[in-house]
């Protein structure tokens, strides 16, 4: 065994070597052959014979010089590039006369190759690579995570000093980085806008290693104390606010009240920390001024190569234990960092569906290998005398296992080009369809090198697994048989009948199991539209009112800007009423410790809280409990009095009436605008309003009036009678006749954001399964239609006899059926038994609805054996049709 | 045809090559040829070109291994010799010829017997 298999790879060197100097040695092959006939001939000669006779004797007595070449070269075990070009032209030549089977082949492989390269394409540039920056793969984010909770959440930006201590002290990283992002507001001739602006530590630019598409990137000169002051401009911003004007660059712009000179414009796929402009910081310990105000950075490290997460994240544990104790109110009692991989802190909410799909359309793929496999087959059996033939007259069963392997791969290579290009129209609907803001503003989704290459590697695969089974199963027949049989097919192919319900039975399954991976995904959209929201989100305006830091820091500030504001509007025709807050539905406030009077507790107790105006819930329709909503005497006088929701009661208070008790917020006594002693008393109690998104239960929240801490930015919430879309140009103009230096951002209707933030992402995941669920049936009905119609059309013969002999029309109907509906039954049987193993993994996703859903399997088995059903009864009705005596006299 | 003349037994030639070459050292295809003709006292009838088949067929599993040189008459010629894994593959095959030549030899006088 040992001597064969160095025999084969010794061969495989000589084949190799033959490759590259084949011709060289042919021609010594030669030399030695002509010397040894030279020789030969001389011994003739010396023996009496003229030259001439000797040649010829010497010959003779050789052999056949051509044959040894030909020898030599069969001894090359590998085949030589000659004889696959000569495999290649004959597949074509057969595939072009077999035209029908070529082109649903490859329509077939070219629908489930396309799939998979779509969407392999978009885990590809979502998942898999999405940043275009230096090392990207190693870059990372520390998050605290409290070990006392699961998984998720924990605290991901960082305090000034903490960020220095990290950068200084770790030896994990080879390059760092921070950002923290707040609203730039840019004042210009007619008004005042938003822009979102990321504050960079030095390095940053060097850290991701992208050069400026115009000017310069910031330089370590840009971040020294007095130095002019610059900023650096995203692509997108610069082609959708400024037109790609190139003139501005050199220019100095109004930013936050502070003339800066724009040095540099982004490539497209620049697009860290999602900000349109980026503002150069340098951190120092003892500052003071806005870095307090928002006192959180996000700190980005790239992992030295030869580091492993699991070093970096125990080498911070270390650091941050140490920070602990410096600043214990960030810190939970027990907690650890986890380090995350860039692309984690975007594309959550999508991987999960991405990998989803990505094993449907998998699926999708095998039906189609499944159904090609089967034609393949049918063919093969009608090639066996072709195939017999061939192995009489010599050829080896290789050389026929190798002939249908190189007509399968051209069905494949074809299948992929079609593939392909059916993914590049997809592509751009698919673009089109995935939700805004869940992929990383870097990556764009396209036919990459990487992807192609996959595709190509996908299409060999493809043509292995339905080539290989027809291929081996076709050449291993008995010779004499089919040359033998005369062809009417009452005893041909039992052992390829066989493998054809195989493979209907594995379409089936697979079917079967996309079915219900799309049913249950539906049935969890549909639950999803049905969760209570505790708001009614129609006819409200909603956008974000970032202030000038340096006017609007406290209470009275802030106050002072709003009330007069809140009444302009509400005095606004078309507005119903209006109201501010510090938080947008559909996700709640910031998070606070938290204590009530005259309770004890043995674990830390914390709450989401938001500020709003007295009217906030009459804008948004959430509906009163218990006791009373805000009177406009306790906003304006800033009285410390409460709101809170139902979830906060059963939580907190669930025995005792909540009204009149006294609520602790700890993280405002600490604030940039602090609350001296925090105690909140609670006067009512309102329904619970989504404040986490749909598929986590919402959690403990408390309302508070605005006027009593003025450091959150606040958001504004308009009802409207109208279109609510419309009122934006009316907002915008009372906002700058407030203050013409306050913008308006992320303006938008309540409706479509929380379409987009609570519905967008399950919706992509339920229509793409849909789609391929679909494509998925459809391969299946083909499948099961053209095995029933081949193998019934066999049995014409068969029929015919039976016919004769007195059977009616229906007894054919009925065998027909039946025998085509077994491996039907038996695909059932196994694809609700994958699925529900499979369960898990879309178990993740589903909201409202556990993944053995009784209707939905019901549902889909009932869709899938009525359309099998059909699949047979079409050849079952043309076989009950046949002419008795058309069918005996058929040869 | 004469009838005393023989086609060379499948798979003998590769053993008669074998043993010339552990014999007589290195040596090249037409001097193989001459050798194997000269033993057989010109019973076997060699179509010489299938010694080179043999020779590249030994050559691929590593039995002898081929070396250019120059031959008697000062001409390039392609020696061959045996290797050691050769000379082990000689003695195993030989092992083998004798015993099944021995099976036939007893076989062919049990049938001269019942004839007789």
């Amino acid at each position: 065994m040992s001597s064969r298999r160095e025999f084969r790879l010794r061969a495989f060197v000589a084949t190799l070597r033959g490759l590259l100097h084949g011709q060289h040695r042919d021609d010594e092959f030669g030399e030695e052959i002509q010397e040894h006939l030279r020789l030969l001939a001389d011994r003739f000669v010396a023996q009496g014979m003229s030259r001439k006779e000797a040649a010829g004797a010497a010959r003779r007595q050789f052999g056949n010089t051509t044959l040894l070449q030909e020898d030599r070269r069969a001894l090359k075990t590998l085949p030589s590039i000659e004889a696959l070009w000569h495999d290649l032209r004959y597949a074509l030549r057969l595939l072009w006369k077999d035209r029908g089977f070529a082109v649903v082949s490859i329509a077939t492989l070219g629908l489930g190759i396309g799939a998979v390269t779509a969407i392999f394409s978009v885990v590809n540039n979502v998942l898999l690579a999405p940043f275009p920056y230096k090392g990207a793969d190693r870059m990372v984010f520390p998050r605290i995570h409290n070990t006392q909770q699961s998984e998720g959440g924990g605290r991901q930006g960082y305090r000034v000093t903490e960020v220095l201590e990290f950068t200084e002290h770790n030896h994990v990283f080879d390059g760092i980085t921070a950002a923290f992002g707040d609203p730039v507001l840019y004042k210009h001739g007619d008004g005042t806008e938003a822009l979102a602006g990321a504050r960079v530590t030095p390095g940053t630019f060097e850290f991701f290693g992208l050069p400026a598409l115009h000017g310069r990137v910031m330089q370590p000169g840009d971040y020294e104390p007095g130095a002019p002051p610059v900023f650096v401009m995203r692509h997108k911003t610069w082609m959708e606010r400024f037109n790609g004007d190139p003139s501005i660059l050199g220019k100095a712009f109004v930013l936050n009240d502070t003339p800066r000179t724009l040095v540099g414009i982004m490539p497209p796929r620049f697009g860290w920390y999602g900000a349109d402009v980026f503002v150069p910081h340098t951190l120092t310990r003892d500052a003071k001024g806005p870095a307090d105000s928002q006192p959180y950075w996000f700190l980005v490290g790239r992992l030295k190569p030869a580091v492993s997460v699991q070093q970096a994240e125990a080498e911070l544990t270390v650091i941050a234990h140490r920070l602990a104790k410096i600043h214990p109110q960030d810190y939970p009692p027990h907690f650890t960092v986890q380090v995350r991989k860039l692309g984690d802190s975007v594309v959550g909410r999508l991987e999960a569906t991405l990998y989803t799909v990505l094993a449907a359309v998998g699926l999708l793929l095998l039906i189609a290998c499944g159904n090609v496999a089967n034609l393949m087959l049918a063919r093969a059996t009608a090639r066996e005398k072709e195939f017999a033939l061939r192995a009489v007259l010599g050829a080896r069963r290789t050389r026929i296992v190798r002939l249908l392997i190189v007509e399968s791969l051209v069905l494949a290579i074809a299948g992929a080009a079609l593939g392909i290009f059916l993914a590049w129209g997809g592509l751009k609907s698919l673009v089109a369809a995935i939700p805004q803001d869940v992929i990383p503003a870097e990556s764009v989704i396209e036919l990459n090198a990487p992807v192609l290459t996959a595709t190509l590697c996908i299409a060999v695969l493809t043509a292995l697994v339905f080539g290989l089974v027809p291929a081996l199963q076709s050449s291993r027949r008995d010779l004499n048989d089919p040359l033998r049989d005369s062809g009417k097919g009452v005893s041909g192919g039992f052992r390829g009948r066989r493998l054809r319900d195989a493979v209907v039975v594995m379409e089936v399954a697979l079917s079967l199991t996309l079915l219900i991976g799309a049913g249950l995904l539906m049935r969890s959209f549909v639950a999803l539209r049905e969760v209570h929201l505790g708001l009614r989100a129609d006819h409200v305006f909603q956008a974000v009112l970032p202030l000038p830091a340096d006017r609007y820091n406290t209470a009275e500030q802030v106050t002072g800007f709003l009330r007069p504001l809140l009444a302009r509007l509400k005095a606004f025709p078309g507005v119903v009423n209006a109201a501010a807050s510090s938080a947008m539905p559909p996700y709640g406030g910031a998070e606070s410790k938290m204590e009530i009077a005259g309770t004890t507790q043995d674990e830390e107790w914390q709450t989401l809280f938001q500020q709003v105006s007295e009217e906030y819930f009459q804008v948004l329709r959430i509906e009163l409990k218990q006791g009373r909503p805000f009177s406009e005497g306790d906003v304006d006088d800033a009285r410390k009095v409460a709101v809170v929701n139902e979830r906060f009661v059963r939580k907190y208070l669930p025995t005792d009436n909540p009204i009149g008790r006294r609520v602790r917020l700890a993280t405002l006594e600490t604030a940039a605008d602090p609350v001296h002693d925090a105690w909140f008393e609670i006067v009512g109690v309102v329904d619970d309003v989504t404040n986490r998104g749909l598929q986590v239960p919402t959690e403990p929240e408390v309302w508070i009036p605005y006027t009593i801490t003025g450091y959150a930015v606040p958001a504004l919430m308009v009802r409207t009678s109208q279109a609510p879309g419309t009122m934006m140009n009316a907002v915008r103009r009372e906002v700058w006749a407030t203050d013409p230096g306050v913008a308006l951002a992320y303006p938008s209707t309540l409706e479509d954001r929380i379409s987009e933030q609570l519905y967008a992402g399950p919706r992509f995941g339920f229509l793409l399964m849909t789609i391929f669920a679909c494509i998925g049936l459809i391969l299946m009905t083909v499948g099961v239609y053209s095995v029933l119609a081949y193998s019934t059309s066999q049995k014409t013969h068969e029929i015919g006899i039976r016919m004769a002999l007195g059977a009616k029309g229906t007894d054919v109907l009925g065998m027909v059926v039946r025998t085509g509906f077994r491996p039907v039954a038996l695909g059932i049987a196994i694809g609700m038994t994958m699925s529900l193993l499979l369960g898990r993994t879309i178990g993740t996703q589903l909201v409202g609805v556990t993944m053995y859903d009784p209707p939905t399997l019901a549902a889909t088995t009932l869709l899938l054996t009525i359309t099998a059903a059909i699949a047979c009864w079409i050849p079952a009705r043309r076989a009950a049709r046949v002419d008795p005596m058309v069918a005996l006299r058929y040869e | 045809m004469d009838k005393k003349t023989s086609e060379v037994l499948q798979g003998t030639l590769d053993l008669m090559i074998l043993k010339t070459l552990h014999a007589l050292g290195p040596l090249h295809g037409f001097g193989i040829a001459r050798r194997i003709e000269q033993v057989s006292r010109d019973v076997l009838r060699l179509n010489e070109g299938t010694v080179y088949t043999s020779l590249l067929r030994l050559q691929q599993q590593g039995w002898i291994a081929a070396a250019w040189g120059t031959s008697e008459n000062n001409r390039k010629a392609k020696f061959y010799s045996i290797t050691k894994r050769g000379q082990k593959q000689l003695e195993v095959e030989t092992e083998n010829w004798e015993r099944i030549s021995g099976v036939i030899r007893r076989v062919l006088r049990l049938e001269a017997e019942r004839s007789s």
